[in-house]
């Protein structure tokens, strides 16, 4: 398992929380140090070399997009972030910030760990520097020559799709917000035309996917964005 | 002021003294120098006096002019003919310079009236604006009518019904059907607005519309002059002004108040969330870490804990049901509409309840014209949820559900469909309601509070939803969204290779 040996940092203020996520951690083979505020998590981040942060936004002491902020100027650190529901904005926040995922309250371990294991995975197959060419599907994405084909029919994608695939295989594993996917895709000058990032998608939901109404790649994170799974 | 009988008196006298000055002085004054003296007592006596005495001093001067002075002596005999002409000139001057001087005098009294008056209503204008309550500007405009125009008033605002109510100035007898005529502006004329008893009916002229109606009636049942109505509808467009800037005061005042309280709900709503959410968070957590602890549990303790972990999401669902509804009654939720393909939220719907539609095979069929909707997708993904969710349960297992939308003119139509036993007949409009379900006593757990969000949640978005049977077995739920004016999609320019 890819979680043997990596480190952990669990920020949360919640007592019962903070120990069932650690104890959930350590028994995936995770080496795990807890804080209890915003300021400690970041000096546990900065001294401990953590493969990945688990972070509430709830904080006492800080503004949870705050602390991913301030952790962005200096680490690249894969971050889960916990949140409420009701608090969407500061999820979308978070995750314009640099976050990398969020989970929802409550949560079960399965998922918990599920979502760390992605993120780790995703960690070290980006330091193998993968090669340029990803493979979802029966869809191939050959990066190098700018080919896509599915069940090995070569597929036709305009400029933007395909720089929007692109985008999505970039950051596989993780939530793109709406913001995040526009500024990359169309430049930053469109972040506000929503409604044109998710015609696209459907575009590529059309070409890509085997029941577009059911996606199993290109998945919608309702009211935040989208992530792309392999 | 002087009484009348008074100055004539003072008029006759002061001829009177100056016959007396001028008799000793006969023999040394020529009759023109006499002359003279007279026209000046005439000058002052107008100049004091009004102009009764004024013309009684002409004629008295010229009496005693001729009397005394115009030969022969103590008689009013003339003996030289010429005399005459001198007694018309001297009335016709007296007389002129009378009316000339009462004329001055006349205007400069108004003029001081006029000032007095102007200031009267600065002052009152000064005094408005310093008022914070109507009762206040009530006072301020009695206190003017009745220093300044010997009236009363009466002032009529109307309430929350629009009915015109007065305020204070009980003893002004109105009559409401002519302020209710001059309110709603139907009395332009002001004739019209004046009645027998001598009320005066103003409108209040606000900048956007009438705010009332000053009704004025005289002290002491004099009729109201006719120059004071300028001043009347000066000081209705300062009443009005006033009344208008203590309107918006009021209305700025109910905002913030009811911008606090929405604070104070929306704080505690969101306290309650939070308090309710971390415990259940905590007890799903540690039932899924009892569950996979090593050594494994036993069959029996697994299944306890388990249950654990079902029971409390149901609860945090539950939870998060009333706590949402209680955001949509309190108008709390404002819509995050954006234009978007249905097919989406459908797809995340469908992928938030997997597990719920394990046992049944989903058909999806959206008509390939749909335009983009504009709508919140969180809330309409929960009412898709909501509605999927309620299919999996109330239809056997196995038993497909299905999902259609179309156009329908100005509306686009979602429904969802099962095969499961269907509403009972007769419960069909009430399922909406809160905590009404189909079934009163279904082993099904839950509340009936589902459907009641959907609808609150659609009618939000301007649609509506309802539900029905279907043959030979089923329910179907369809709601409805507006198709509004969707945003034109400019699609990129094809590829060279596609375009040749």
């Amino acid at each position: 398992m890819s979680a043997l040996y990596s480190r952990a940092i669990v920020i949360e203020d919640e007592k019962q929380i903070r120990s069932f996520v650690c104890e959930a951690l350590e028994q995936a083979g995770c080496q795990v140090f807890e804080a209890e505020t915003g300021a400690q998590g970041l000096v546990e981040a900065g001294t401990r070399k953590p493969d990945i942060v688990i972070l509430d936004l709830g904080l006492p002491d800080r503004d949870g997009v705050e602390v991913v902020r301030d952790l962005r100027g200096w680490s690249a650190v894969p971050v889960l972030i916990l949140s409420a529901r009701a608090d969407e904005m500061d999820k979308i926040a978070a995750l314009d910030a640099g976050a990398d995922d969020y989970l929802t309250k409550p949560f079960g371990v399965g998922e918990l760990l599920a979502r760390v294991r992605a993120l780790l995975r995703r960690k070290s197959r980006l330091a193998e520097d993968g090669g340029a060419v990803a493979v979802f599907g029966n869809v191939t994405v050959d990066m190098a020559r700018r080919i896509v084909t599915r069940n090995d029919e070569p597929v036709h994608l305009t400029p933007i799709e395909y720089r929007l695939l692109c985008a999505l295989l970039a950051s596989e594993g993780r939530v793109l917000t709406h913001r995040q996917l526009l500024r990359d895709v169309w430049g930053p000058t469109h972040v506000e035309s929503n409604h044109y990032l998710r015609v696209f998608v459907g575009h590529l939901r059309q070409k890509l996917e085997a029941d577009p109404a059911q996606p199993r790649h290109i998945l919608t994170e309702t009211g935040v964005g989208y992530r792309f799974q392999l | 002021m002087l009484n009348r009988p008074r100055n004539y008196l003072l008029a006759a006298g002061a001829c009177v003294t100056m016959a007396l000055v001028a008799l000793p002085l006969r023999p040394y004054l020529d009759l023109v120098n006499i002359v003279m003296l007279f026209l000046l007592t005439v000058f002052l006596v107008s100049w004091r006096l009004e102009q009764g005495p004024a013309v009684l001093a002409a004629f008295l001067s010229v009496a005693l002019f001729d009397f005394f002075f115009v030969p022969p002596h103590l008689t009013f005999a003339v003996t030289d003919i010429q005399y005459l002409l001198t007694f018309a000139v001297m009335l016709v001057v007296a007389l002129l310079t009378g009316q000339m001087t009462a004329g001055l005098r006349k205007q400069a009294r108004m003029a001081r009236f006029e000032e007095k008056r102007t200031r009267a209503l600065y002052e009152m204008a000064r005094a408005l604006s310093g008022a914070l309550r109507l009762s206040e500007v009530v006072a301020i405009l009695r206190d003017f009518l009745r220093d300044v125009v010997q009236a009363d008033a009466v002032l009529l605002i109307p309430d929350a019904h629009g009915e015109l109510r007065p305020q204070d100035g009980m003893r002004v007898r109105y009559e409401l059907h002519l302020a209710v005529a001059v309110y709603e502006g139907n009395a332009d004329d002001r004739r019209a607005s004046k009645t027998m008893d001598g009320v005066c009916y103003y409108p209040l002229r606000g900048s956007t519309r009438i705010r009332g109606v000053l009704a004025v009636a005289p002290l002491n049942d004099e009729v109201l002059l006719q120059e004071d109505h300028p001043l009347l509808e000066a000081v209705a467009s300062l009443i009005a002004i006033a009344v208008e800037r203590l309107h918006y005061v009021d209305v700025a005042q109910q905002a913030e108040v009811q911008m606090a309280s929405e604070r104070l709900r929306s704080s505690v709503l969101s306290a309650l969330s939070h308090d309710l959410r971390t415990p259940l968070t905590i007890l799903v957590g540690l039932a899924d870490t009892l569950n996979l602890s090593r050594p494994p549990l036993a069959g029996k303790q697994k299944d306890m804990a388990e249950a654990v972990r079902d029971q409390s999401m149901r609860i945090s669902g539950l939870v998060e049901n009333l706590l949402d509804m209680a955001r949509l009654h309190a108008g709390q939720v404002k819509l995050r509409r954006e234009w978007q393909p249905l097919e989406e939220v459908v797809g995340a719907s469908l992928k938030l309840l997997e597990r719920a539609l394990e046992a049944h095979p989903v058909r999806v069929e959206l008509a390939p014209d749909l335009p983009l909707l504009e709508f919140d997708a969180v809330l309409i993904e929960r009412v898709l949820c909501n509605l999927l969710e309620n299919a999996a349960k109330y239809s056997p297992a196995g038993s497909p559900v299905e999902i259609r939308a179309h156009r329908n003119g100005a509306m686009v139509e979602v429904s969802v469909g099962d095969y499961g036993s269907g509403i009972p007949q007769g419960r069909q409009d009430r399922i909406f309601d809160m905590f009404v379900r189909g079934a009163p006593e279904s082993p099904m757990p839950g509340v009936g509070l589902g459907l009641a969000i959907c609808r609150a949640i659609v009618e939000a978005h301007g649609g509506t939803i309802s539900a029905a049977n279907r043959a030979p077995s089923g329910a179907c739920f369809t709601f409805t969204l507006p198709v509004g004016n969707p945003p034109e999609i400019i699609e990129e320019s094809l590829p060279p290779e596609v375009a040749a």
